[in-house]
């Protein structure tokens, strides 16, 4: 019974890292949502420095691991001067590395849309930019979400490297807890469930977009 | 609707010229060597067999496709080409945009934009160009699906819609601009063939009541019979014959033209 309300004593203290988490999620995935958008449309446009600027970041950022680039957020660019919290540097990495990846999901939607659809933007004669913004995107981002959703899955799950900064996020809590009282298994069934439970609700809030922005589109193309 | 009015007479200068147009897609020969010109309000069908190049005209038209050699000239400008202190330029996106805006095109398969409604289909272009107020062009959009009876289905997505209601969505869209000249791409072909009618009738309303040029290609001879002032019969990128529907569809003159229409009444169409 002692145990027992050990149990609880610590399990509220490893969920005061769910508070972490969702902050290091919420502002990676955002930070990863702009990032991805630019480089995105970026590579699809004509002009060749852009798309190369763009290749460039994405191939760096993909092609190094985010715990690499974590490090180097906090520990590198002090020595020029930057120096960020764990946080900050934690959304800084996460938001870069989750960026490049969602740049091809971009890439790829934007690809996706049928040329008939460009073909009439220029029959209707507008700009590529308007066409970009009024017809190509909207299209496009219903043939992202779902993508989308996966990447902000990974970027949450990948919050627990930010623990190695230091951040009193989650998977921090769980191991402070585990090298203290020496039990394993409940404080990582707890955050197992906790992990499970914000990917849920992502899971979540991705459908409730896709059916907003689906409309006229889901049921056929035309 | 901003119609252009103009006499028909014959001394009146075309306001669609192609002058030696050639175009190639790799090692295939589209047009050849193409001269022809169009009058101003003039009704022009383009028929003949499949992969003869009728589409690829109305396209370069449209400046979907660029020419591989020789020039298009719109009112006296070309399409191709611009010209800084007398020297030549290929067009830039400028050029091209403001030769764009007296065309209108419909295209075989409609390209509806699927996420807008009837009504953001037809306004979304006249706004974003400039050319008319928020208020305006959906004024002026009900009006015009209204002229092609669809305006209880202004606020219907395309997928809601049939082909043929879709058709004439798109027709009411390039109407929208206020084009001098419409190019019809095949625009009853991917219709169910009881569909066809309602966006003829539409046509044939736009010919009698407006002054557009207007450029049909169409495999529906009997209706380009109706339509037409001139016919053009192409064969592999060039103009075999050419003349009113009278001459062209009753008395042709060239074999091809000939053995072209017996294939086609043979498939059960009225000429």
């Amino acid at each position: 019974m002692e145990n027992f309300e050990a149990s609880v004593g610590y399990g509220w203290y490893i969920l005061t890292g769910a508070w972490a988490t969702v902050q290091l999620t919420v502002f990676s995935c955002a930070v990863a949502l702009v990032i991805a958008m630019v480089t995105g449309v970026a590579m699809t446009r004509n002009s060749h420095l852009l798309r190369l600027v763009a290749r460039f970041y994405v191939e760096f950022f993909r092609g190094t691991s985010v715990f690499v680039q974590l490090f180097a957020a906090y520990f590198v660019l002090p020595l020029i001067g930057i120096t960020l919290s764990p946080i900050q540097a934690g959304v800084l990495a996460l938001g870069l590395n989750g960026g490049a990846y969602g740049s091809e999901v971009v890439r790829a939607a934007i690809n996706a849309v049928g040329r008939d659809q460009r073909e009439a933007t220029i029959a209707l004669n507008l700009t590529g930019w308007q066409a970009l913004w009024w017809v190509i995107l909207p299209q496009a981002v219903v043939l992202m979400l779902p993508s989308f959703g996966n990447l902000a899955i990974e970027i949450m799950k990948g919050t627990a490297v930010a623990s190695l900064i230091t951040v009193s996020e989650l998977t921090f809590q769980a191991q402070t807890v585990r090298s203290q009282t020496g039990d394993t298994a409940i404080p990582f069934l707890l955050i197992m469930v906790t992990y499970l439970a914000m990917a849920s609700l992502m899971m979540s809030f991705v459908r409730w977009l896709e059916k907003r922005f689906g409309r006229g589109i889901t049921s056929e193309s035309t | 609707m901003g119609l252009h009015v103009a006499p028909k007479t014959a001394e009146q200068s075309p306001i669609i010229e192609f002058r030696n147009v050639e175009k190639s897609f790799g090692a295939i020969k589209v047009l050849d060597q193409l001269c022809f010109s169009v009058k101003p309000g003039e009704h022009l069908a383009l028929i003949g067999p499949s992969g003869s190049g009728k589409t690829t005209i109305l396209r370069m038209l449209m400046t979907l496709e660029s020419v591989t050699a020789g020039d298009v000239v719109v009112n006296g400008v070309s399409l191709n080409h611009e010209y800084k202190n007398a020297k030549e330029f290929p067009a830039s996106e400028a050029h091209l945009r403001k030769m764009r805006s007296d065309f209108g095109m419909v295209f075989q398969h409609f390209n509806l934009f699927p996420h807008k409604t009837a009504i953001q289909n037809v306004t979304l272009a006249p706004v974003l160009t400039g050319l008319l107020s928020k208020a305006e062009a959906k004024k002026r959009g009900l009006e015009l699906l209204e002229k092609v009876g669809l305006a209880d289905k202004a606020d219907e997505y395309p997928s809601r819609l049939s082909g043929g209601q879709k058709q004439r969505v798109a027709i009411a869209r390039a109407l929208a601009l206020q084009p001098k000249i419409l190019l019809l791409d095949e625009i009853t072909s991917a219709l169910d063939p009881e569909l066809v009618e309602e966006v003829l009738n539409v046509i044939t309303n736009l010919r009698n009541e407006t002054d557009m040029t207007m450029l049909l290609v169409t495999h529906e001879m009997g209706f380009a019979k109706d339509f037409a002032d001139r016919v053009l019969f192409f064969e592999r990128g060039k103009i075999v014959e050419e003349g009113p529907p009278g001459e062209i569809f009753h008395s042709p003159l060239h074999e091809r033209t000939k053995s072209f229409l017996r294939k086609v009444i043979a498939a059960g169409q009225r000429v």
